[in-house]
């Protein structure tokens, strides 16, 4: 009780530095000033709904909630009141909600909103008695759209017909519109839209406005998907080309090493090993940045596929490549990169992509362990909304992705392709009549 | 040329699915049900599954709605309502098992699970915009529990910086912590006892949300918490029900009206809350 008391002469305060303010503001609702009233309904505060996508902030020119608490003071009861916000904000079009509260209990009042540009009439049926809390929700109103510091004034009209200003709440910070809102906004106001939504599955799965928003949220979520993938590959190719050799060793040892390795990681779900690291390593002391510890696991997980990849890429280059080579004098290594290992990279490009796009895909698993990936994002914003456009937008994410790489991929085959058979270019008969001869 | 035809047949047979899909969700939505002619109820109105009210709840906010350990069994004062309502409108009572919060008025919205959402849902105008509520039965406020011994117990003191403060997702008491504490940290979870856990664990500061579910838990299962704040919002509880279907809103109204009349309503209080309200 003292802190109200405390905090209730602090406002008051307030009201006093504020009295210039509010007495202008009386002479342009456009009533005269009772002399000397006494302060009988005491604005507590004013708050608004953050409107923000995705974020937390207050945006000017979008619909947002207005709640405003006053307390009716002792000896004094509350026939009207007129809530004022600077020019460029607007009631218009928002719904009023009521609350009169004595204590914890709610006191039946009806009343009547009644908006006009930046000023808010609300005459209620019976006086608010003395000593209870007024508290209004305007839902779907809208602060200036340059944004800024805004404090709501106005006026109330007692039991007398006496009119009074209202002292000025805290100040609500408005940031200014975004081009992302705007665009939402006019898409709210189209027909089409609201048809387009009105299909319970459309609405549901591919409402525009969230598409529009979804896109720019997601957007760093998939940088940072594609950073894991791409940082992590060139690690697993190394790590799998490394396994690879070792797998076909000539030492049990080593082999032994490698068939554990890539057995036990191709055994086990990504989404095991993904816990294991993050929640392990922890546990252990060993705190690694979120992202790098994604990368590792993600390296780690892909060379064992890649390392198979590999080993079957090398064995299945004939024999008689190897005899060839030593024939020219090769030794062993020689063989296997000038010989072997070009080869191998034809045959292996459809699987290694093939592996390259699962690896982007299963990034989304990192989303559980709290990496701002994609997906996380995509979870959020459908918890926000309750909507599941967020996820058709981050499938449109992972698609940008895959459908060109598997197109550029295929394009590569062919050309390889016909290399290896030797359908390109070739010198023509008459070129090879006189070799010949 | 050849091209070209498998491209259009490819995108001929993906226009074909969703389409498919659209008519799926449609029909759903649409042609379930049956009319309840057989109701004391004048008007009309539609059920997912004919004779029963089928209800959709995150059944973890005790006393109102919660599962009974022993039995596994929805209880509370919410579930004795709504059964007593459904006797008044003569069909049967079906909770579906529980659901996340913030998912109930998207489903209800989007139709063909359940008929309605019966989960300590405030009417707010943002809400209604969505869904029809039917009349107020409860009057609700804030609660902010923090741990017994804590010392930072009012709404000045939380709205710090660093200050992790559990709420459920989707609730008003979610709301109420964006715009009074704009400066703590809001931790969004499923539902309000991973909030009480979290708090008593020491990962969160406070937890806020409905004042008579705070009061019952602090007193009855989180003793180490305390209310430490009441926050007078004068919040009423509504049930949620689809604009689609009028008839059931008002059947609902008036079945709520007669269990006011007749003192059910007044002995539920009782038996919950130890008193009337």
């Amino acid at each position: 009780m003292t802190q109200r008391n405390t905090s209730l002469a602090r406002r008051m305060a307030q009201a006093l530095v504020a009295c210039a303010v509010a007495v202008s503001m009386a002479f342009c609702v456009g009533v005269a000033l009772a002399p000397a009233g006494a302060q009988a309904l005491t604005t507590n505060k004013a708050t608004a709904r953050p409107n923000e996508q995705g974020g937390d902030g207050v945006i000017g020119g979008e619909n947002t909630r207005l709640t405003w608490e006053g307390t009716v003071d002792a000896g004094e009861q509350v026939e009207s009141i007129t809530l004022s916000l600077p020019e460029g904000a607007s009631f218009d079009g928002s719904t009023t909600r009521i609350t009169v509260l004595e204590g914890l209990n709610r006191v039946s009042v009806d009343g009547t909103a009644t908006p006009a540009g930046d000023t808010l009439k609300v005459s209620f049926a019976t006086p608010i008695p003395e000593g209870s809390l007024l508290r209004l929700e305007v839902t779907d109103m809208k602060f200036p759209e340059a944004g800024g510091d805004y404090a709501v004034g106005g006026s109330y009209v007692n039991q007398a017909g006496q009119t009074e200003a209202l002292n000025d709440s805290p100040t609500v910070s408005v940031i200014a519109n975004t081009p992302l809102q705007r665009v939402v906004t006019w898409l709210d106001g189209q027909a089409w839209v609201s048809a387009w939504n009105s299909n319970a599955f459309l609405g549901m799965f591919l409402k525009p406005q969230l598409i529009v928003t979804s896109l720019a949220t997601l957007f760093p979520g998939w940088l940072l998907c594609l950073l894991i993938v791409i940082v992590a590959y060139p690690f697993a190719i190394a790590l799998g080309l490394a396994f690879a050799f070792m797998k076909m060793s000539r030492h049990k040892p080593v082999r032994a090493i490698a068939i554990v390795y890539i057995n036990v990681l191709r055994g086990t779900p990504l989404f095991l090993q993904i816990y294991i690291a993050f929640f392990g390593l922890p546990m252990l002391g060993v705190n690694i940045n979120n992202t790098i510890l994604g990368i590792v696991v993600m390296a780690i997980n892909s060379s064992a596929y890649l390392a198979e990849i590999f080993r079957a890429g090398i064995e299945s280059i004939p024999v008689g490549q190897y005899e060839a080579a030593a024939s020219l004098g090769m030794n062993r290594s020689q063989t296997m990169v000038s010989i072997i290992l070009p080869q191998t990279v034809r045959r292996v490009i459809p699987t290694v992509t093939s592996d390259f796009i699962m690896s982007y895909k299963d990034t989304s698993l990192l989303s559980s362990v709290g990496v701002m990936e994609l997906m996380m994002f995509a979870k959020n914003l459908t918890t926000v909304s309750g909507n599941i456009t967020p996820y058709m937008a981050a499938a449109i994410f992972y698609l940008i992705v895959t459908l060109p790489l598997s197109k550029v991929v295929g394009n590569i085959e062919k050309r390889l392709a016909h290399a290896e058979k030797g359908t390109g270019p070739r010198p023509k008969t008459t070129g090879e009549a006189t070799e010949n001869a | 040329m050849k091209k070209n035809a498998r491209l259009a047949v490819v995108v001929a047979c993906a226009m074909t699915a969703l389409l498919a899909v659209a008519g799926l969700a449609g029909c759903s939505g649409s042609s379930t049900g049956s009319s309840a002619s057989s109701s004391a109820s004048t008007s009309s109105y539609t059920l997912v599954n004919a004779g029963k009210l089928t209800v959709e709840s995150d059944l973890a906010y005790p006393p109102l709605e919660s599962v009974n350990a022993q039995t596994s069994k929805p209880e509370g004062f919410t579930v004795d309502m709504l059964s007593a309502i459904c006797s008044k409108m003569g069909i049967e009572l079906n909770y579906l098992p529980a659901q996340k919060f913030d998912n109930i008025i998207p489903s209800i919205k989007q139709g063909g699970k359940a008929d309605v959402g019966a989960s300590s849902f405030t009417i707010t105008d943002a809400r209604k915009q969505e869904i029809d509520f039917t009349d107020s039965y409860m009057d609700s406020n804030q609660g902010i529990v923090t741990k017994a011994d804590s010392s930072a117990t009012t709404a000045d003191a939380l709205n710090v910086e660093g200050m992790k403060i559990a709420v459920q997702s989707g609730t008003t008491g979610e709301e109420w912590v964006q715009e009074n504490l704009p400066k703590a940290t809001c931790v969004p979870l499923d539902d309000t006892i991973g909030a009480m856990n979290g708090c008593e664990a020491g990962q969160y500061n406070a937890v806020v949300a409905d004042l008579p579910v705070m009061s019952y838990m602090c007193k009855n299962s989180y003793t180490d918490l305390k209310v430490a704040k009441e926050i007078p919002t004068g919040e009423q509880y509504g049930i949620v029900v689809s604009k689609d279907n009028p008839g059931l809103t008002a059947a609902i109204n008036k079945a709520l009206q007669e269990i006011k009349a007749d003192g059910t309503m007044d002995s539920l209080e009782k038996k919950w809350f130890g008193q009337t309200l």
